[in-house]
């Protein structure tokens, strides 16, 4: 495993600057590896063999990336927005899945740890780097079971929208009485088209 | 084997020999016409008055020495040495024979080279069912004699000895109700574009034999996702039967993905027909994990029907085991299917 300061000097260049949310998911991803028994996240061993759904679609879901090299193109991470600051490492060799979720406590600790920093920020900041895991984090170990659809691999199935035409992969259609639409064909989408 | 001299005796010196002939009566007044004495029976002081009513003063009687045994006491002492673990028999011999019964309802086992050696003994025999079929309680397994009326007692001595070191030679195993788990695999049928045939199929093998169904997962042909699958399965089921992905197109993935999840592989492929791509495999805390290719969809009996009560009877099948099977692994695809009666898996 990188040094700290290695990855939060890696996931600052890659987020563009630095911040406590990033400085908490690089601490929240290096514990959770640690926790499902995986070292060298980025190795050939562990890069297939990894899944982290992120509760979160802030600065510290970047550091998970880096961290653990999983990435969303690669299926190997997942963006499940409860707007919690919760990761779920799950070992896919084992099925061991650990959620660690950054303490709320840890907020009001800070001035503990960062005492010379006097803007909140700045000491959030330091503070998440040396805070022991056990203030800044708490464990679960959880079950997942992921769909086989969203698992890396080649798409299982391709379908077209029988409304729109466009093509579907990995069983994201919906058959409403034996016809086969795309999501925002059935349900309505995030988008609504001119006229 | 040489039969013991015949000698002749009156009547009232023979009690305690063995006749060496069957003595009949005919009766003109009741028309009956039949056997009095067997050969072989035991003269007693009671049967001397029906013997000379039957108008016989002297008989043939076997002369039995020392270093000898009748037939019926000989019997009993092979039938106690055969029978091991589960196996019962009627202390009476009927006409020198005694039958060993299924004590419990299980699966059969014959220690087949124990048996071959104690019929080349001499003057005793057994003969049984073939060794790995179910069998019910009360159901006659094996049967065992001594040969001639009289037999050598070294003969009975040393087949009962070879007996007794092999544990008894036949023995029925009980078969385990394991929680089982079935995975079916295939795109074709998690995606719903084909209906799964394998679940109702294995279901009923299972369930016949006293097992149960916890659960029934669906994977796509993804290593992953049927690694996945195995990893669950093995928390919840003493057993796990795949269905799918045993052959050797690219998308047949199960063996990969059992020795993915950390399953040993005693055997992928079998020498048997129906069922060459099967595979047997176990996991470290010993759960086994069978994988049953498509011929399990298209012929009632494969190698499944001779390997799961094999694994449910507690075994753990080794890649001979498995080879083993190559005599007798030759389905013949009857029209009417009498298995277990027929030659199929019918090897040592």
């Amino acid at each position: 495993m990188k040094s700290l300061e290695e990855h939060l000097a890696e996931t600052a260049a890659f987020h563009g600057g630095d911040c406590p949310g990033q400085t908490l998911g690089v601490r929240l991803a290096r514990a959770g590896l640690e926790q499902i028994g995986v070292d060298e996240p980025l190795s050939d061993r562990w890069r297939k063999n990894i899944m982290v759904y992120v509760e979160i679609d802030r600065c510290a879901a970047d550091a998970l990336m880096i961290v653990t090299g999983c990435r969303v193109g690669k299926r190997t991470l997942k963006i499940v927005d409860y707007g919690i600051m919760a990761a779920t490492f799950i070992n896919l060799k084992t099925g061991k899945a650990v959620r660690v979720i950054a303490r709320e406590e840890a907020r009001s600790l800070a001035p503990k740890y960062a005492p010379e920093e006097t803007s909140k920020y700045e000491q959030q900041r330091q503070a998440y780097r040396v805070m022991p895991d056990e203030e800044l984090l708490s464990f679960e170990e959880v079950k997942v079971t992921i769909p086989p659809e969203d698992l890396p691999g080649s798409p299982i199935s391709r379908v077209a929208c029988e409304r729109c035409g466009d093509h579907v992969v990995d069983m994201r259609e919906v058959k409403i009485d034996g016809v086969t639409l795309c999501r925002p064909c059935a349900r309505g989408g995030y988008f609504t088209r001119g006229k | 084997m040489c039969e013991p001299d015949q000698i002749t005796v009156p009547v009232q010196e023979a009690v305690g020999l063995v006749l060496s002939h069957d003595i009949t009566e005919v009766n003109a007044r009741t028309h009956y016409k039949g056997s009095a004495f067997r050969r072989g029976h035991v003269i007693s002081e009671e049967d001397i008055p029906k013997l000379l009513d039957l108008g016989k003063e002297n008989l043939y009687v076997l002369e039995m020495t020392e270093d000898q045994m009748h037939e019926d006491d000989a019997v009993l002492m092979l039938a106690k040495a055969l029978a091991g673990e589960n196996a019962q028999f009627m202390p009476e011999p009927r006409e020198g024979r005694i039958n060993i019964i299924a004590g419990v309802t299980g699966l059969l086992k014959v220690d087949v080279e124990a048996l071959m050696r104690f019929n080349l003994v001499g003057e005793v025999m057994c003969a049984s069912r073939h060794t790995n079929t179910i069998v019910q309680a009360g159901d006659i397994v094996a049967g065992t004699r001594a040969i001639p009326l009289v037999v050598e007692r070294e003969l009975v001595r040393q087949a009962v000895a070879g007996a007794e070191a092999a544990g008894g030679i036949i023995s029925v195993r009980p078969l385990k109700a394991a929680r089982t788990a079935i995975i079916i695999t295939g795109n074709e049928v998690y995606t719903g574009r084909i209906d799964d045939a394998f679940e109702p199929i294995i279901r009923e093998k299972v369930e016949t034999l006293g097992s149960s169904i916890v659960s029934v997962t669906k994977c796509p042909d993804n290593l992953l996702a049927i690694r996945q699958a195995l990893l669950e399965a093995r928390e919840a089921a003493d057993l796990i039967v795949m269905t799918g992905g045993m052959s050797v197109d690219p998308d047949d993935l199960t063996p990969l993905a059992a020795r993915e999840a950390g399953a040993d592989i005693s055997a992928y492929g079998s020498a048997v027909l129906p069922g060459a791509m099967f595979m047997v495999s176990y996991f470290e805390d010993g759960t086994p994990v069978l994988g049953v290719p498509a011929c399990g969809i298209h012929h009632p009996r494969t190698i499944f029907d001779l390997i799961l009560p094999r694994v449910l009877a507690g075994e753990k099948i080794s890649g001979a085991d498995i080879a083993r099977l190559g005599h007798g692994g030759l389905c013949l695809d009857c029209p009417e299917c009498d298995f277990p009666v027929c030659p199929f898996g019918k090897s040592s």
